[in-house]
């Protein structure tokens, strides 16, 4: 109920301000992302629904130019300078490369550069503080660095024979690496023992995976595209080896994982999309903070746990939001 | 409008200095070399960790970069001339190695010049005077430098020898040189300055990323042969000219198809088949043209 009130509270507000901006000429939104991939669609789709939910019409109060680079470094800074050249309002650059692109082109500028899925947006150079704005000019945005920690923590939960820990990632992917170097800080905090295996492309994902089998207890897989893409191999990989698999990607939970962390990317579209929102509301980005998404999910398989002869302990079961057994999503009832 | 233009011709004169070595090995050397994906990244991460780690002088960095892609240059000449594998796998090796030894330079796969002194940023403040125009001025000085150096450099015995290697080796052979080396120089020379225009690239870009080279021989290859159906010249002169009109136009058509694209459905994903489009209707210009010619011809 509670929950409930506060959202009409910031519903109401959001539509006022939605108003009094309708009432002059039509916000031009530059939305730009580095490659066609489901996660950063569905933030671009996050993104855009969060603002029509606030009282931006598509085409009445704002107007999207949206663009995609193509994996192309060189394109992603072309449509930059385009959004420049059409003098755009705001842009919101999705994933590193396209958001450096941007807050490259628009470093002259006033315009606000909101950024979307950065796994750690200091070292990208996009800002300078991610809790301390003042310094960081018109930069704002949204990190989705997932909890790395309490991944590698809740693998050590689920048994505690887990001592060492295969994680594959591809090393060309910023996000991943930055994730893999927390891993291993995380698992020498627990005791645990991270033995890396890397794929530079989703053909070598399974080889990756199965050169590890035999050296871990289980395998985790945090948000790298590369290898979430190729998921089945892992997921063949930890079968044959008989041994858990993680993964931080909910969505990958059908795909045989025997479980997963993290959140819904069209969740941190949404966030992103209220922080463009303080931004049209007035705001400076050098007065937004990095927003950080939280919310992370855990969600389980007991049938795939089930063909590798794993128990989940009740401590585990209890926390988990999702489950999925005998081929059914079965959601947590709500208790009050 | 003026503005997207004046930013394209950024791009395609920085990007048409790896199109000017991609046009020594694929029309002087006729050799189809892949290695460029891989050095256009080396040159990147050579400048961008020199020039974040150490601190360099940016106009040092490009100059250690264009050595960088040399010895890569060298590495797939040696591969192909004294280990005799064929020169689209030497350049196809060349370019894996890079992605690893790139990793290793950088030591994560992106690193940010936002924040650091590029000479983009001196240029901005050294010419300060000429507005927003400052930095396609400079790069335009640079490209045009470059593309003087070479063409002076190819009425040199060397270069000479060069050219006559891509056209008749046996000739070449025939009159006492080693072709295996002048083979690896040019090689050498290509993969350097596909270097230099990765490392300008990063520097203007803001960033250099592991990623950054993919596509380099086939934007290169664009502007030789766009460039080349438009100036058809025999002289080294007006074929450097015509690769850096060929970048040119191909950079101005990719905003151009970002920009009004939508106006014929175009969708983002459409761009690579667009641009690849292109590509193939310049391939056939020049034979279209020819056939034409000779039709118009009496018997």
């Amino acid at each position: 109920m509670k929950k409930l009130l506060s959202v009409m509270v910031v519903g109401l507000i959001v539509l006022s301000i939605g108003t009094l901006v309708a009432a002059g000429d039509p916000i031009k939104i530059g939305i730009c992302q580095i490659v066609e991939h489901p996660a950063l669609d569905a933030v671009r789709q996050g993104v855009i629904d969060s603002l029509s939910a606030a009282g931006f019409s598509d085409g009445v109060d704002v107007i999207y130019l949206v663009a995609n680079a193509q994996g192309d470094m060189g394109t992603a800074l072309a449509i930059a300078q385009d959004f420049k050249a059409q003098n755009v309002d705001l842009v919101v650059a999705i994933a590193t490369p396209t958001a450096q692109a941007a807050v490259q082109v628009f470093s002259d500028t006033d315009t606000p550069v909101i950024f979307a899925a950065v796994t750690d947006p200091v070292a990208a150079g996009l800002v300078v503080d991610a809790d301390d704005p003042s310094g960081n000019g018109n930069v704002t945005g949204t990190s989705d660095r997932i909890p790395v920690a309490s991944d590698i923590a809740l693998l050590k939960e689920l048994s505690p024979d887990i001592t060492r820990i295969g994680i594959i990632y591809n090393p060309g992917e910023a996000n991943s690496v930055v994730l893999t170097d927390l891993a291993v800080a995380a698992a020498g905090d627990l005791g645990l023992t991270i033995i890396k295996a890397v794929a530079d492309n989703s053909a070598n994902v399974p080889i990756a995976a199965q050169s590890l089998s035999g050296r871990v207890d289980a395998f985790y897989v945090t948000t790298d595209n590369t290898v979430v893409s190729a998921i089945g191999s892992v997921v063949a990989a930890a079968e044959e080896a008989k041994i858990p698999f993680l993964v931080a990607d909910p969505t990958s939970l059908a795909s045989g994982v025997t479980l997963a962390t993290g959140f819904d990317y069209y969740q941190h579209g949404l966030l992103t999309g209220s922080v463009v929102q303080q931004v049209l509301a007035g705001k400076k980005p050098s007065e937004i903070p990095v927003t950080y998404q939280s919310g992370g999910q855990i969600v389980l398989n007991l049938d795939a746990a089930e063909k590798i002869g794993l128990v989940f302990p009740q401590t585990i079961i209890a926390k988990a939001d999702k489950i999925l057994l005998g081929g059914i999503e079965w959601e947590k009832a709500e208790t009050k | 409008m003026a503005l997207i233009l004046m930013h394209a011709a950024e791009q395609g004169l920085l990007y048409g200095i790896a199109a000017l070595g991609v046009f020594i090995t694929y029309r002087i050397l006729n050799f189809p070399d892949l290695t460029v994906d891989g050095s256009f990244v080396t040159g990147a991460a050579i400048a961008s960790s020199l020039l974040v780690t150490y601190g360099l002088d940016p106009a040092i960095t490009l100059v250690i970069a264009f050595a960088a892609g040399a010895i890569a240059g060298t590495v797939t000449g040696l591969l192909n001339t004294r280990l005799g594998i064929t020169d689209l796998l030497a350049g196809v090796l060349s370019m894996i190695m890079l992605y690893s030894i790139n990793l290793r330079i950088m030591g994560r796969p992106n690193i940010s010049l936002l924040r650091a002194d590029t000479i983009i940023r001196i240029v901005q403040r050294g010419f300060h005077s000429l507005g927003i125009v400052g930095v396609l001025v400079f790069v335009a000085l640079v490209t045009i430098a470059i593309k003087v150096l070479l063409d002076l450099f190819f009425k040199t015995e060397i270069g000479l020898v060069l050219r006559a290697t891509g056209d008749n080796e046996r000739m070449v052979i025939a009159q006492g040189v080693n072709t295996k080396t002048t083979k690896v120089a040019g090689l050498a020379l290509s993969n350097g300055l596909v270097a230099l225009s990765g490392a300008l690239v990063a520097q203007y870009s803001g960033f250099a990323d592991v990623g950054m080279g993919v596509g380099t021989i086939v934007t290169g290859l664009a502007a030789v042969i766009i460039g080349g159906s438009l100036i058809r010249s025999r002289k080294v002169v007006w074929m450097t000219t015509s690769v850096l009109v060929g970048s040119l136009i191909y950079r101005i058509a990719v905003m151009f198809a970002l920009r009004y694209g939508y106006v014929i459905g175009f969708q983002a994903s459409d761009l690579k088949l667009v641009t690849s489009l292109l590509v193939i209707v310049a391939l056939v210009i020049p034979a279209f043209r020819a056939r034409m010619e000779r039709k118009v011809k009496p018997c």
